[in-house]
Protein backbone atom coordinates (compact mmCIF):
# COMPACT_ATOMS: atom_id res chain seq x y z
CA UNK A 1 0.00 0.00 0.00
CA UNK A 2 1.43 3.22 -0.86
CA UNK A 3 1.71 5.91 1.64
CA UNK A 4 0.00 9.45 1.90
CA UNK A 5 2.62 11.37 0.21
CA UNK A 6 3.56 8.57 -2.25
CA UNK A 7 2.73 9.35 -6.16
CA UNK A 8 -0.03 7.51 -7.59
CA UNK A 9 0.02 6.85 -11.07
CA UNK A 10 -3.02 8.34 -12.98
CA UNK A 11 -3.43 10.00 -16.60
CA UNK A 12 -6.28 12.99 -14.98
CA UNK A 13 -5.88 16.57 -16.16
CA UNK A 14 -3.99 17.26 -12.83
CA UNK A 15 -1.56 14.33 -13.32
CA UNK A 16 -0.91 15.37 -16.95
CA UNK A 17 -0.12 18.92 -15.77
CA UNK A 18 3.53 20.87 -16.21
CA UNK A 19 4.97 19.92 -12.54
CA UNK A 20 5.45 23.86 -11.78
CA UNK A 21 1.68 24.43 -12.84
CA UNK A 22 0.72 22.00 -9.99
CA UNK A 23 3.07 23.68 -7.76
CA UNK A 24 1.18 26.95 -8.66
CA UNK A 25 -1.76 25.94 -8.36
CA UNK A 26 -1.58 24.72 -5.12
CA UNK A 27 0.55 27.29 -4.26
CA UNK A 28 -2.74 29.76 -5.13
CA UNK A 29 -5.60 27.79 -3.84
CA UNK A 30 -3.46 28.11 -0.47
CA UNK A 31 -3.01 31.45 -0.77
CA UNK A 32 -6.68 31.77 -1.86
CA UNK A 33 -7.87 30.00 1.05
CA UNK A 34 -6.19 32.64 3.60
CA UNK A 35 -7.08 35.77 1.48
CA UNK A 36 -10.57 35.24 1.69
CA UNK A 37 -12.52 36.84 4.12
CA UNK A 38 -15.59 34.87 3.95
CA UNK A 39 -16.17 31.30 5.40
CA UNK A 40 -18.27 30.35 2.55
CA UNK A 41 -15.78 30.85 0.03
CA UNK A 42 -13.49 28.87 2.30
CA UNK A 43 -16.44 26.41 2.18
CA UNK A 44 -16.31 26.38 -1.32
CA UNK A 45 -12.45 25.79 -2.26
CA UNK A 46 -12.45 23.34 0.36
CA UNK A 47 -15.70 21.44 -1.75
CA UNK A 48 -13.35 22.53 -5.34
CA UNK A 49 -10.22 20.79 -3.74
CA UNK A 50 -12.27 17.78 -2.28
CA UNK A 51 -13.99 17.27 -6.12
CA UNK A 52 -11.28 17.83 -8.26
CA UNK A 53 -8.82 15.02 -5.97
CA UNK A 54 -11.89 12.88 -6.45
CA UNK A 55 -11.69 13.38 -9.98
CA UNK A 56 -8.19 12.70 -9.47
CA UNK A 57 -8.58 9.17 -8.01
CA UNK A 58 -7.34 10.74 -4.95
CA UNK A 59 -10.38 9.67 -2.47
CA UNK A 60 -8.40 7.90 -0.32
CA UNK A 61 -5.41 10.31 0.03
CA UNK A 62 -8.24 12.96 0.56
CA UNK A 63 -10.03 10.71 3.55
CA UNK A 64 -6.62 10.19 4.62
CA UNK A 65 -6.08 13.69 5.49
CA UNK A 66 -9.44 14.76 6.37
CA UNK A 67 -9.63 11.98 9.35
CA UNK A 68 -5.81 13.50 10.42
CA UNK A 69 -6.99 17.32 10.13
CA UNK A 70 -9.80 16.68 11.77
CA UNK A 71 -8.33 15.36 14.58
CA UNK A 72 -5.80 18.16 15.01
CA UNK A 73 -8.84 21.23 13.95
CA UNK A 74 -10.87 19.43 16.42
CA UNK A 75 -8.16 20.21 19.11
CA UNK A 76 -7.57 23.20 17.57
CA UNK A 77 -11.05 24.67 17.44
CA UNK A 78 -11.63 23.68 21.37
CA UNK A 79 -8.62 25.46 22.64
CA UNK A 80 -9.46 28.10 20.52
CA UNK A 81 -12.68 28.54 20.97
CA UNK A 82 -12.89 30.14 24.63
CA UNK A 83 -10.47 33.12 24.12
CA UNK A 84 -12.48 34.85 21.32
CA UNK A 85 -14.70 37.21 23.13
CA UNK A 86 -16.25 39.46 20.56
CA UNK A 87 -19.31 38.59 19.05
CA UNK A 88 -22.78 37.68 20.62
CA UNK A 89 -22.58 35.45 23.53
CA UNK A 90 -24.21 31.98 23.29
CA UNK A 91 -22.65 30.70 26.14
CA UNK A 92 -20.76 31.88 29.54
CA UNK A 93 -18.21 29.27 30.89
CA UNK A 94 -15.96 29.50 34.01
CA UNK A 95 -13.25 31.89 34.32
CA UNK A 96 -14.42 34.96 32.27
CA UNK A 97 -14.33 32.85 29.00
CA UNK A 98 -17.52 32.77 26.49
CA UNK A 99 -18.54 30.97 23.31
CA UNK A 100 -19.39 33.23 20.79
CA UNK A 101 -20.67 33.42 17.56
CA UNK A 102 -17.77 35.13 16.21
CA UNK A 103 -15.07 32.88 17.97
CA UNK A 104 -17.27 29.98 16.80
CA UNK A 105 -17.12 31.63 12.85
CA UNK A 106 -13.42 32.81 13.43
CA UNK A 107 -12.57 28.85 14.87
CA UNK A 108 -14.79 27.30 12.20
CA UNK A 109 -12.42 29.59 9.74
CA UNK A 110 -9.41 28.71 10.64
CA UNK A 111 -9.75 24.86 10.64
CA UNK A 112 -11.09 25.29 6.67
CA UNK A 113 -8.24 27.21 6.09
CA UNK A 114 -5.87 24.67 7.72
CA UNK A 115 -7.58 22.24 5.43
CA UNK A 116 -7.48 24.20 2.20
CA UNK A 117 -4.00 24.86 3.06
CA UNK A 118 -3.06 21.20 3.64
CA UNK A 119 -5.17 19.36 0.88
CA UNK A 120 -3.65 20.93 -2.07
CA UNK A 121 0.15 20.02 -0.95
CA UNK A 122 -1.53 16.34 -0.44
CA UNK A 123 -2.69 16.09 -3.82
CA UNK A 124 0.09 17.63 -5.94
CA UNK A 125 2.57 15.39 -4.81
CA UNK A 126 0.23 12.76 -4.86
CA UNK A 127 -0.01 13.63 -8.78
CA UNK A 128 3.79 14.79 -9.45
CA UNK A 129 6.24 12.80 -9.34
CA UNK A 130 9.20 14.29 -7.10
CA UNK A 131 11.64 13.78 -9.44
CA UNK A 132 9.74 15.74 -12.06
CA UNK A 133 9.20 18.85 -9.60
CA UNK A 134 13.48 18.94 -9.06
CA UNK A 135 14.24 18.50 -12.51
CA UNK A 136 11.77 21.46 -13.52
CA UNK A 137 12.70 23.41 -10.65
CA UNK A 138 16.31 23.17 -11.56
CA UNK A 139 16.00 23.46 -15.84
CA UNK A 140 13.10 25.63 -15.34
CA UNK A 141 13.22 28.04 -12.51
CA UNK A 142 17.60 27.61 -12.05
CA UNK A 143 16.94 26.44 -8.17
CA UNK A 144 20.52 24.91 -7.48
CA UNK A 145 20.18 21.31 -8.03
CA UNK A 146 21.07 20.96 -4.64
CA UNK A 147 18.47 22.79 -2.94
CA UNK A 148 16.16 21.34 -5.17
CA UNK A 149 17.23 18.52 -4.17
CA UNK A 150 16.86 19.26 -0.08
CA UNK A 151 13.09 19.96 -1.02
CA UNK A 152 12.23 17.18 -2.77
CA UNK A 153 14.34 14.95 0.00
CA UNK A 154 12.71 16.23 3.02
CA UNK A 155 9.18 15.50 1.57
CA UNK A 156 10.52 12.12 0.58
CA UNK A 157 11.75 11.80 3.70
CA UNK A 158 8.40 11.93 5.68
CA UNK A 159 6.68 8.64 4.88
CA UNK A 160 10.00 7.09 5.45
CA UNK A 161 10.10 8.53 9.25
CA UNK A 162 6.79 7.34 9.97
CA UNK A 163 7.39 4.05 8.56
CA UNK A 164 10.57 4.10 10.88
CA UNK A 165 7.94 4.96 13.83
CA UNK A 166 6.23 2.27 13.16
CA UNK A 167 8.76 -0.17 13.23
CA UNK A 168 10.59 1.33 16.31
CA UNK A 169 6.88 0.98 18.06
CA UNK A 170 6.55 -2.59 17.10
CA UNK A 171 9.12 -3.27 18.22
CA UNK A 172 8.57 -1.60 21.75
CA UNK A 173 5.26 -3.19 22.19
CA UNK A 174 7.05 -6.48 21.03
CA UNK A 175 9.19 -5.74 24.46
CA UNK A 176 5.90 -5.90 26.36
CA UNK A 177 5.51 -1.73 25.78
CA UNK A 178 1.75 -1.57 26.04
CA UNK A 179 0.90 1.56 23.47
CA UNK A 180 -2.83 0.82 23.15
CA UNK A 181 -4.32 2.05 26.91
CA UNK A 182 -5.68 5.37 25.92
CA UNK A 183 -4.53 8.73 24.32
CA UNK A 184 -2.69 10.34 27.81
CA UNK A 185 -0.50 7.34 28.06
CA UNK A 186 0.05 7.08 24.90
CA UNK A 187 1.34 10.42 24.68
CA UNK A 188 3.80 9.93 28.29
CA UNK A 189 5.08 6.84 26.40
CA UNK A 190 5.95 8.02 23.09
CA UNK A 191 8.92 10.57 23.74
CA UNK A 192 11.20 7.76 24.89
CA UNK A 193 10.51 6.62 21.50
CA UNK A 194 12.11 9.09 19.90
CA UNK A 195 15.65 8.54 20.48
CA UNK A 196 15.69 5.20 18.67
CA UNK A 197 13.94 6.97 15.89
CA UNK A 198 16.34 10.09 15.64
CA UNK A 199 19.11 7.50 15.87
CA UNK A 200 18.22 5.68 13.25
CA UNK A 201 16.84 8.66 11.26
CA UNK A 202 20.44 10.68 11.27
CA UNK A 203 22.02 6.78 10.41
CA UNK A 204 19.82 7.36 7.19
CA UNK A 205 20.02 10.38 6.42
CA UNK A 206 23.99 10.09 6.55
CA UNK A 207 23.56 6.83 4.43
CA UNK A 208 21.33 8.62 2.13
CA UNK A 209 23.66 11.66 1.55
CA UNK A 210 26.91 9.34 0.82
CA UNK A 211 24.84 6.94 -1.64
CA UNK A 212 23.98 10.04 -3.49
CA UNK A 213 27.96 11.38 -3.10
CA UNK A 214 28.91 8.40 -4.79
CA UNK A 215 26.25 8.25 -7.31
CA UNK A 216 27.59 11.48 -8.81
CA UNK A 217 25.08 14.11 -6.82
CA UNK A 218 27.83 17.18 -6.68
CA UNK A 219 28.55 16.44 -10.70
CA UNK A 220 24.58 17.05 -11.32
CA UNK A 221 24.00 20.00 -14.13
CA UNK A 222 21.33 22.05 -15.03
CA UNK A 223 20.71 20.35 -18.16
CA UNK A 224 21.28 17.12 -17.49
CA UNK A 225 17.80 15.59 -16.76
CA UNK A 226 16.56 12.82 -18.99
CA UNK A 227 12.97 14.30 -19.15
CA UNK A 228 11.49 17.66 -20.87
CA UNK A 229 8.62 19.40 -19.55
CA UNK A 230 7.26 22.05 -22.54
CA UNK A 231 4.18 24.09 -21.55
CA UNK A 232 1.50 22.91 -23.16
CA UNK A 233 -2.13 25.01 -23.97
CA UNK A 234 -3.89 23.26 -20.78
CA UNK A 235 -0.99 24.59 -18.83
CA UNK A 236 -1.98 27.86 -19.68
CA UNK A 237 -5.40 27.60 -19.16
CA UNK A 238 -4.15 26.43 -15.18
CA UNK A 239 -1.92 29.06 -15.14
CA UNK A 240 -4.89 31.57 -16.18
CA UNK A 241 -6.99 29.56 -13.87
CA UNK A 242 -5.29 30.03 -10.84
CA UNK A 243 -4.66 33.90 -11.59
CA UNK A 244 -8.82 34.58 -12.01
CA UNK A 245 -8.72 32.06 -8.60
CA UNK A 246 -6.41 34.73 -6.69
CA UNK A 247 -8.19 37.58 -8.08
CA UNK A 248 -11.37 36.53 -7.04
CA UNK A 249 -9.92 35.73 -3.20
CA UNK A 250 -8.60 39.11 -3.38
CA UNK A 251 -12.05 40.69 -4.51
CA UNK A 252 -14.01 38.74 -2.51
CA UNK B 1 42.72 -2.56 -11.31
CA UNK B 2 43.27 -2.37 -7.52
CA UNK B 3 46.13 -1.95 -5.51
CA UNK B 4 46.44 -1.52 -1.75
CA UNK B 5 49.99 -0.67 -0.17
CA UNK B 6 50.13 -1.47 3.17
CA UNK B 7 46.88 0.26 4.05
CA UNK B 8 45.71 0.27 7.83
CA UNK B 9 43.16 2.98 9.04
CA UNK B 10 41.72 3.65 12.14
CA UNK B 11 38.38 5.12 12.42
CA UNK B 12 38.32 8.65 14.45
CA UNK B 13 37.93 8.33 17.98
CA UNK B 14 38.69 5.00 17.73
CA UNK B 15 41.91 3.10 19.44
CA UNK B 16 41.69 -0.07 17.46
CA UNK B 17 42.64 -0.33 13.59
CA UNK B 18 39.87 -1.53 10.98
CA UNK B 19 42.18 -2.30 8.78
CA UNK B 20 45.96 -3.61 9.10
CA UNK B 21 48.77 -3.89 6.62
CA UNK B 22 46.35 -4.54 3.63
CA UNK B 23 48.72 -5.59 0.18
CA UNK B 24 46.05 -6.67 -2.69
CA UNK B 25 46.33 -6.50 -6.07
CA UNK B 26 43.30 -7.27 -8.23
CA UNK B 27 43.56 -7.30 -12.32
CA UNK B 28 40.81 -5.90 -14.26
CA UNK B 29 38.09 -8.61 -14.53
CA UNK B 30 38.97 -9.91 -11.79
CA UNK B 31 35.99 -11.63 -9.82
CA UNK B 32 37.10 -11.53 -5.84
CA UNK B 33 34.98 -12.54 -2.87
CA UNK B 34 35.81 -11.04 0.71
CA UNK B 35 34.17 -13.39 3.52
CA UNK B 36 35.01 -12.82 7.50
CA UNK B 37 33.74 -12.54 10.75
CA UNK B 38 31.62 -9.94 11.65
CA UNK B 39 33.81 -6.94 12.85
CA UNK B 40 36.51 -8.46 10.46
CA UNK B 41 37.09 -4.47 8.42
CA UNK B 42 35.49 -6.12 5.54
CA UNK B 43 33.04 -3.31 4.89
CA UNK B 44 35.67 -1.35 5.64
CA UNK B 45 38.16 -2.53 3.38
CA UNK B 46 34.85 -2.20 0.53
CA UNK B 47 34.42 1.51 1.85
CA UNK B 48 38.19 2.21 1.00
CA UNK B 49 38.11 0.91 -2.73
CA UNK B 50 35.03 3.53 -3.07
CA UNK B 51 37.33 6.53 -1.49
CA UNK B 52 34.38 6.71 1.34
CA UNK B 53 37.19 5.56 3.74
CA UNK B 54 39.11 8.32 4.11
CA UNK B 55 36.81 11.13 2.92
CA UNK B 56 33.59 10.29 4.26
CA UNK B 57 34.54 8.02 6.73
CA UNK B 58 37.66 10.01 8.42
CA UNK B 59 40.05 8.68 10.73
CA UNK B 60 43.56 7.84 10.43
CA UNK B 61 44.48 6.36 7.16
CA UNK B 62 48.30 5.08 6.04
CA UNK B 63 49.38 3.58 3.18
CA UNK B 64 48.49 4.08 -0.37
CA UNK B 65 44.84 2.82 -2.57
CA UNK B 66 45.25 3.27 -6.14
CA UNK B 67 41.76 2.51 -8.05
CA UNK B 68 41.80 2.66 -11.62
CA UNK B 69 44.64 4.37 -11.34
CA UNK B 70 43.53 7.28 -9.18
CA UNK B 71 44.78 7.68 -5.66
CA UNK B 72 41.72 7.34 -3.52
CA UNK B 73 42.95 9.60 -1.30
CA UNK B 74 43.32 12.81 -3.58
CA UNK B 75 40.37 11.58 -5.78
CA UNK B 76 37.04 12.62 -4.40
CA UNK B 77 34.49 9.69 -4.00
CA UNK B 78 32.27 11.56 -6.86
CA UNK B 79 35.14 11.55 -9.48
CA UNK B 80 36.13 7.79 -7.66
CA UNK B 81 32.39 6.82 -8.84
CA UNK B 82 32.83 7.25 -12.59
CA UNK B 83 34.65 3.99 -12.30
CA UNK B 84 33.60 2.40 -9.42
CA UNK B 85 29.95 1.40 -8.49
CA UNK B 86 28.74 0.66 -5.23
CA UNK B 87 26.10 -1.02 -3.37
CA UNK B 88 26.37 -1.18 0.40
CA UNK B 89 24.48 -3.00 3.05
CA UNK B 90 21.91 -0.55 3.85
CA UNK B 91 19.75 -0.55 0.30
CA UNK B 92 17.01 1.10 1.29
CA UNK B 93 18.78 4.34 2.29
CA UNK B 94 20.94 4.31 -0.94
CA UNK B 95 17.93 5.30 -2.42
CA UNK B 96 17.66 9.17 -3.58
CA UNK B 97 13.99 9.20 -5.41
CA UNK B 98 10.66 7.38 -5.17
CA UNK B 99 10.23 5.35 -8.45
CA UNK B 100 12.01 2.51 -9.74
CA UNK B 101 12.37 4.26 -13.24
CA UNK B 102 13.85 7.55 -11.60
CA UNK B 103 16.20 5.69 -8.97
CA UNK B 104 18.04 4.07 -12.10
CA UNK B 105 18.38 7.61 -14.30
CA UNK B 106 19.35 9.25 -11.60
CA UNK B 107 23.29 8.74 -11.50
CA UNK B 108 22.81 8.25 -15.45
CA UNK B 109 21.61 11.99 -15.14
CA UNK B 110 24.06 12.83 -12.46
CA UNK B 111 26.92 12.10 -14.95
CA UNK B 112 25.76 13.56 -17.68
CA UNK B 113 25.08 10.31 -19.89
CA UNK B 114 23.89 11.15 -23.32
CA UNK B 115 20.18 11.39 -23.30
CA UNK B 116 19.58 9.17 -26.35
CA UNK B 117 21.24 6.37 -24.65
CA UNK B 118 19.75 6.74 -21.28
CA UNK B 119 16.20 4.46 -22.09
CA UNK B 120 18.16 1.56 -23.24
CA UNK B 121 20.98 2.19 -20.32
CA UNK B 122 17.31 1.94 -17.88
CA UNK B 123 15.67 -1.01 -20.15
CA UNK B 124 18.69 -3.65 -19.95
CA UNK B 125 19.50 -2.57 -16.50
CA UNK B 126 15.84 -3.01 -15.46
CA UNK B 127 15.64 -6.41 -17.71
CA UNK B 128 19.06 -8.01 -16.80
CA UNK B 129 17.27 -7.65 -12.87
CA UNK B 130 14.39 -9.52 -14.35
CA UNK B 131 12.04 -6.15 -12.49
CA UNK B 132 10.93 -4.69 -15.72
CA UNK B 133 7.28 -5.41 -14.04
CA UNK B 134 8.43 -3.11 -11.28
CA UNK B 135 9.24 0.19 -13.73
CA UNK B 136 6.28 2.40 -12.66
CA UNK B 137 6.29 0.98 -9.06
CA UNK B 138 7.36 3.55 -6.35
CA UNK B 139 10.32 2.38 -3.98
CA UNK B 140 7.82 2.54 -1.03
CA UNK B 141 5.94 -0.26 -2.23
CA UNK B 142 8.85 -3.04 -2.72
CA UNK B 143 9.61 -6.12 -0.84
CA UNK B 144 13.21 -6.04 0.32
CA UNK B 145 14.53 -8.61 -2.05
CA UNK B 146 12.66 -5.75 -4.87
CA UNK B 147 14.69 -3.05 -3.33
CA UNK B 148 18.06 -4.81 -3.53
CA UNK B 149 17.64 -5.48 -7.34
CA UNK B 150 16.82 -1.66 -8.18
CA UNK B 151 19.88 -0.89 -6.08
CA UNK B 152 22.05 -3.26 -7.93
CA UNK B 153 19.88 -2.39 -11.39
CA UNK B 154 20.82 1.31 -10.38
CA UNK B 155 24.36 1.01 -10.60
CA UNK B 156 24.69 -1.55 -13.53
CA UNK B 157 23.61 1.01 -15.83
CA UNK B 158 26.63 3.03 -15.21
CA UNK B 159 28.49 0.03 -16.52
CA UNK B 160 31.40 1.21 -14.23
CA UNK B 161 34.86 -0.66 -14.16
CA UNK B 162 35.53 -1.26 -10.91
CA UNK B 163 31.84 -2.94 -8.67
CA UNK B 164 32.22 -3.00 -4.98
CA UNK B 165 29.01 -4.98 -3.46
CA UNK B 166 28.78 -4.90 0.47
CA UNK B 167 26.54 -8.18 0.97
CA UNK B 168 24.10 -7.42 -2.38
CA UNK B 169 22.20 -10.53 -1.64
CA UNK B 170 21.43 -10.25 2.01
CA UNK B 171 18.04 -9.93 1.15
CA UNK B 172 17.56 -12.18 -1.44
CA UNK B 173 16.19 -15.54 -1.43
CA UNK B 174 18.08 -18.16 -2.78
CA UNK B 175 17.25 -18.48 -6.15
CA UNK B 176 17.26 -14.67 -6.85
CA UNK B 177 21.21 -14.76 -5.13
CA UNK B 178 22.37 -17.01 -7.22
CA UNK B 179 20.33 -14.86 -10.43
CA UNK B 180 22.06 -11.62 -9.22
CA UNK B 181 25.88 -13.64 -8.92
CA UNK B 182 24.91 -15.14 -12.10
CA UNK B 183 24.61 -11.42 -13.86
CA UNK B 184 27.72 -10.22 -12.34
CA UNK B 185 29.90 -12.82 -13.84
CA UNK B 186 27.83 -12.30 -17.69
CA UNK B 187 29.40 -8.30 -17.07
CA UNK B 188 32.89 -9.71 -16.13
CA UNK B 189 32.63 -12.08 -18.99
CA UNK B 190 30.52 -9.43 -21.55
CA UNK B 191 32.25 -5.93 -20.22
CA UNK B 192 35.68 -6.76 -18.09
CA UNK B 193 34.13 -5.16 -14.93
CA UNK B 194 36.32 -6.42 -12.27
CA UNK B 195 34.12 -6.99 -9.58
CA UNK B 196 34.81 -7.04 -5.64
CA UNK B 197 32.12 -8.63 -3.07
CA UNK B 198 31.68 -8.84 0.63
CA UNK B 199 29.51 -12.11 1.38
CA UNK B 200 28.53 -14.14 3.68
CA UNK B 201 26.92 -16.70 1.36
CA UNK B 202 30.03 -19.33 0.79
CA UNK B 203 28.94 -21.21 -1.29
CA UNK B 204 27.64 -19.11 -3.31
CA UNK B 205 30.93 -17.50 -3.83
CA UNK B 206 32.69 -20.14 -4.28
CA UNK B 207 30.56 -21.12 -7.12
CA UNK B 208 31.39 -17.92 -8.94
CA UNK B 209 34.67 -15.96 -7.73
CA UNK B 210 37.96 -16.34 -8.99
CA UNK B 211 39.63 -15.52 -5.54
CA UNK B 212 38.94 -15.12 -1.99
CA UNK B 213 40.28 -13.17 0.37
CA UNK B 214 39.94 -14.40 4.36
CA UNK B 215 39.62 -11.11 6.84
CA UNK B 216 39.97 -11.36 10.06
CA UNK B 217 40.88 -8.18 12.61
CA UNK B 218 41.71 -6.05 10.39
CA UNK B 219 43.75 -7.69 8.37
CA UNK B 220 44.21 -10.40 5.36
CA UNK B 221 44.31 -14.08 6.93
CA UNK B 222 44.17 -15.64 3.87
CA UNK B 223 44.07 -14.55 -0.14
CA UNK B 224 43.90 -17.52 -2.88
CA UNK B 225 41.99 -19.51 -5.32
CA UNK B 226 38.96 -20.70 -3.63
CA UNK B 227 40.23 -23.92 -4.40
CA UNK B 228 43.10 -23.31 -2.68
CA UNK B 229 41.10 -21.43 0.45
CA UNK B 230 38.88 -24.57 0.78
CA UNK B 231 42.16 -27.30 0.67
CA UNK B 232 42.40 -25.57 4.16
CA UNK B 233 39.24 -26.40 5.76
CA UNK B 234 40.94 -26.45 9.21
CA UNK B 235 41.84 -22.55 9.48
CA UNK B 236 38.86 -21.38 7.60
CA UNK B 237 36.98 -23.20 10.82
CA UNK B 238 39.01 -21.48 12.99
CA UNK B 239 38.37 -18.18 11.31
CA UNK B 240 35.12 -18.55 11.80
CA UNK B 241 33.97 -19.35 7.98
CA UNK B 242 32.29 -22.03 7.68
CA UNK B 243 33.44 -24.40 4.89
CA UNK B 244 30.72 -25.30 2.42
CA UNK B 245 28.75 -28.33 3.51
CA UNK B 246 30.36 -29.88 0.06
CA UNK B 247 34.00 -29.14 1.24
CA UNK B 248 33.51 -30.51 4.36
CA UNK B 249 32.31 -33.67 2.72
CA UNK B 250 34.99 -33.96 0.95
CA UNK B 251 37.85 -33.38 3.83
CA UNK B 252 36.10 -36.56 5.80
CA UNK B 253 35.56 -38.64 3.11
CA UNK B 254 39.72 -37.46 2.15
CA UNK B 255 40.82 -38.52 5.68
CA UNK B 256 38.67 -42.12 5.43
CA UNK B 257 41.19 -42.41 2.18
CA UNK B 258 38.07 -42.98 0.23
CA UNK B 259 39.18 -40.14 -2.44
CA UNK B 260 41.95 -38.17 -3.52
CA UNK B 261 40.41 -35.51 -5.51
CA UNK B 262 40.42 -31.64 -5.02
CA UNK B 263 37.51 -30.85 -2.99
CA UNK B 264 34.18 -29.66 -4.85
CA UNK B 265 33.27 -26.14 -5.46
CA UNK B 266 29.68 -26.68 -6.02
CA UNK B 267 26.80 -29.76 -5.79
CA UNK B 268 27.75 -31.31 -9.41
CA UNK B 269 31.53 -31.55 -8.52
CA UNK B 270 30.40 -33.24 -5.41
CA UNK B 271 27.88 -35.01 -7.01
CA UNK B 272 31.09 -36.70 -9.26
CA UNK B 273 33.46 -37.38 -6.20
CA UNK B 274 30.52 -39.23 -4.57
CA UNK B 275 29.85 -41.79 -7.37
CA UNK B 276 33.22 -42.00 -8.36
CA UNK B 277 34.21 -43.10 -4.71
CA UNK B 278 30.84 -45.46 -4.70
CA UNK B 279 32.38 -46.92 -8.13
Amino acid sequence: MTGLLDYQPGSSPLHKAHPLVKLLLAVAICVCGFLADSIYINIIILLLIVLCGARCGLARQIRATLKGMGALCAILFILQLPFIGSGRVWIDLPLGMTVTDQGVRFCAQLCLRLIGATLPLVMLFAVTRLSDLTNTLVAQLGIPYRYAFVLTTAVRFIPVLLGEMREVIEAQTARGVELDVGVLRKIRLIPPLCAPLLVSCVQRMENNALAAELRGFYLRKRGSGYRRYPLSGVDYAWIVSCVILLTISIIL
Amino acid sequence: MIRLDNISFKYAGSEAFALRDINISVGAGEFVGVIGPAGAGKSTLAQALSGVVPHVRRGDFYGAAWVDGSDTVNTTPAELARSVGCVFQDVESQFATTMVEDEILYALENFSVPREDMPERVNQALLDMGIGDLRERSLFSLSGGQKQKVALAAVMALAPKLLVLDEPTGELDPKSSVQVLRLLQLMREKRGTTIVIVEQKIMLLCEFADRLIVMDKGRIALDGSVRELLNQPDQLLELGVNCPRVTSLAARMKARGWTNREPPINIPEAERMVREAIS
